[in-house]
């Protein structure tokens, strides 16, 4: 029941991702020890940090002497917060976050993902703990949210047995919200999407001729099961270019 | 951040579905609105009627609203049981002129008096709580024997009758077992729900779920309802639901409220353990809960409004002796009964009115007339059986009245039978309750 997860900076796939639970740490640094995370660079202190999940978000100490460290949110137009040297614990807002540690000249980086981030509705002003809620709620504004209501469309526009579009339908279909959107960034974000809504890996059904992608065909089932995306999620999608069909008349 | 809907259906005050005439609002669930309902013709004449938005055009079009009423429609019409809530119809409202409730499911449903959370915001500790949880395991039984999850045990779906029982209700999350496990749709109530299904995988059926989260529920339940408080440390549902998932990762331990008697203590423990094969099983917890309830000082049903008594003058002094006894609020009809300023007990079986069938006897521990129980079987059914059958009917060979089903009480069964001209199989059906709950 891990809460944080943390990818080295030459992180290969999910097996090097180091997942940590509320309540535990992780070191990092030139030397850590005690399965912590090794940053081999001479400019960086033996042990020059420290993370700790810490419910839903996460906690960074900065050990070093003298260098500030800089948290970024990839998708947060430029958001960051910075870590003086000798702060400890400080609060980590983030759901995707690169910590970026100053060495010598360079720049080294590793990214800290905060998937358990929860999102409960406005109209539960009133503090009971006892409403019956969804096990999961997305964040809207996110990239990986454009991602599965691209992915939902065709489905959620009328077709209920479309196919699921490829990744390079999917990349021309978020490029004009989204201009340096690639096939790897869609990709990442489909993975993270299953990290997200904790999708147990479903049989890989192929049927000769033609590869059918179980991940993505459980995703959509999943949302559209739960409405998890609604059809008036789409306007946040460009409108439909004139020239596609438009079964639900949404183009113009 | 992110907006959701709320799924309350507003149904104006005298709108007519089928025979029913739809009366005051009672509550608005997570799922739909349940509203007082009244027939002229027909019995009952009182009912609560729940709408559930499944509608063409209910706004948003939400399809997975549909799944869960159809869950609770399946369970009620399955499965009948003296502590689940009892379901009489279900309508499907056509009406094209008000297209927000055209297609909604109405569930005609037994009407309750209040709900269980209701009841701990007014007394935050009742003193009828162990009789309460006695009932709840009860229902819990009823449930898991019969192969269902309820999969949302909290005191909001926790309702209480007239006469002070208590029923299981609002069965959207329920489902029903397939081996050893069922699948549920992704909802839950954080502070009630089992660390295993905190951060569940999931599936495109939705999540696995056993009885055993069940028996987490009721365990945070029981102490919710014994000292006021959660049993997890937090003064928000994220930091408990976070000390949740570190207790069950074994960083930390588990402390209960001082409050909690020693017994009481033992049992929410072993509902509380932190993997599921851990867990009591729900026909151990209910022995547990039904002696420990038993056993307690204030084995007192709570009163939700006043006896209605025939002689109001008889009824004001006996309400002062009568304050302070433990008593369930039957409705008592005649001089024979307001004689005995006593609740029913075993030794002494009292008449009661059944809203169903009418006028019979009871010995205190069930009101059932309609739940068959046979040899091998156990609970507070079959206690009621053996007082009835020992103490009304004076067939002293059953034996104490220890609530197992056992070959004792199969022949005292066949005794009864066969003196009232049934069919002597020993199987307590409907005509064998009507045959034991008569004055012999």
């Amino acid at each position: 029941m891990y809460s944080v997860i943390v990818v080295p900076p030459s992180c290969e796939g999910p097996e090097d991702q180091i997942r940590i639970a509320s309540g535990e740490r992780l070191v990092f640094g030139r030397a850590a020890r005690d399965n912590g995370l090794t940053i081999a660079h001479a400019g960086v202190a033996r042990v020059a940090g420290e993370i700790t999940a810490h419910r839903s978000f996460w906690l960074l100490s900065n050990l070093s002497a003298d260098q500030t460290y800089v948290v970024e949110n990839p998708e947060g137009a430029g958001e960051l917060i910075k870590v003086a040297p000798g702060r400890v614990e400080a609060p980590v807002p983030f759901e995707f976050s690169r910590v970026v540690l100053p060495a010598a000249g360079d720049l080294l980086t590793f990214d800290v993902w905060a998937p358990r981030h929860a999102f409960r509705s406005a109209d539960r002003q009133v503090l009971s703990g006892t409403m019956t809620t969804p096990a999961f709620v997305l964040d809207r504004t996110t990239r990986y949210f454009a991602v599965l209501a691209a992915l939902c469309e065709p489905r959620l526009r009328g077709e209920p047995h479309a196919p699921l579009p490829t990744t390079e339908q999917l990349v021309d279909r978020l490029r004009s919200g989204w201009p340096e959107v690639s096939s790897s960034a869609v990709n990442w974000n489909i993975d993270y999407l299953t990290v997200k809504l904790r999708l147990r890996p479903g049989p890989e059904t192929a049927e000769p001729g033609r590869r059918v992608n179980g991940k993505k065909e459980s995703l959509v089932s999943l949302a559209l099961r739960f409405d998890l995306v609604r059809e008036d999620d789409l306007v946040m999608l460009a409108p439909v270019p004139a020239d596609s069909p438009s079964p639900s008349g949404v183009s113009r | 951040m992110t907006e959701r809907q709320s799924y309350a259906v507003p149904v104006p005050k005298g709108y007519r579905v089928g025979a029913w005439e739809v009366r005051e609002p009672i509550a608005a669930g997570a799922f739909g609105s349940v509203y007082g309902g009244r027939q002229r013709d027909g019995q009952p004449s009182v009912a609560a009627l729940k709408f559930l938005p499944t509608g063409t055009r209910t706004p948003r079009q939400l399809s997975h609203l549909r799944d869960l009423a159809e869950r609770e429609v399946e369970l009620l019409a399955r499965l009948r049981a003296p502590r689940l809530i009892r379901m009489y119809d279900t309508l499907t409202v056509d009406d094209p002129d008000h297209p927000e409730l055209d297609g909604a499911t109405v569930l005609v449903l037994e009407k309750a008096e209040a709900s269980l959370d209701r009841l701990l915001a007014a007394e935050p500790r009742p003193e009828s709580g162990p009789a309460l949880l006695a009932q709840i395991c009860e229902g819990l039984h009823q449930l898991h024997h019969a192969g269902w999850v309820h999969g949302d045990l909290k005191p909001a779906n926790v309702l209480l009758m007239k006469d002070g029982s208590v029923r299981l209700a609002d069965f959207n999350m329920a489902a029903e077992l397939e081996g050893t496990h069922a699948y549920a749709p992704a909802f839950s109530t954080p502070d009630y729900t089992a660390p295993e299904l905190l951060w569940p995988e999931i599936d495109e059926r939705g999540t696995r779920i056993r009885p055993s989260a069940d028996i987490w529920a009721f365990g945070v339940l029981a102490h919710t309802v014994l000292t006021g408080t959660f049993p997890m440390p937090g003064g928000t549902t994220e930091a408990r639901t976070d000390a949740t998932a570190r207790y069950a990762r074994g960083t930390e331990e588990l402390r209960l409220s001082a409050e909690l008697p020693d017994t009481w203590r033992d049992i929410i423990r072993d509902c509380l353990a932190p993997t599921h094969a851990e867990r009591v099983t729900t026909q151990a917890l209910l022995r547990r809960v039904e002696e420990t309830a038993g056993t307690s000082p204030s084995p007192r049903l709570p009163r939700l409004r006043p006896r209605r008594w025939r002689r109001p003058v008889l009824a004001a002094a006996l309400a002062a002796v009568l304050l302070g006894t433990a008593t369930a609020a039957y409705t008592l009809r005649d001089q024979e009964a307001t004689a005995a300023s006593a609740p029913p007990t075993c030794e002494r079986p009292m008449p009661y009115e059944d809203a169903r069938y009418g006028r019979g006897y009871t010995a205190g521990w069930s009101g059932t007339w309609d739940f068959t129980v046979k040899q091998g079987e156990g609970g507070s059914q079959v206690r009621e059986l053996q007082c009835l059958l020992r103490h009304l009917h004076g067939i002293t060979g059953v034996g104490e009245a220890d609530g197992i089903f056992g070959p004792k009480t199969h022949e005292a069964v066949v005794t009864l039978q066969k003196r009232t001209g049934l069919t002597a199989d020993g199987v307590v059906d409907t005509p064998t309750w009507r045959a034991l709950r008569s004055a012999p």
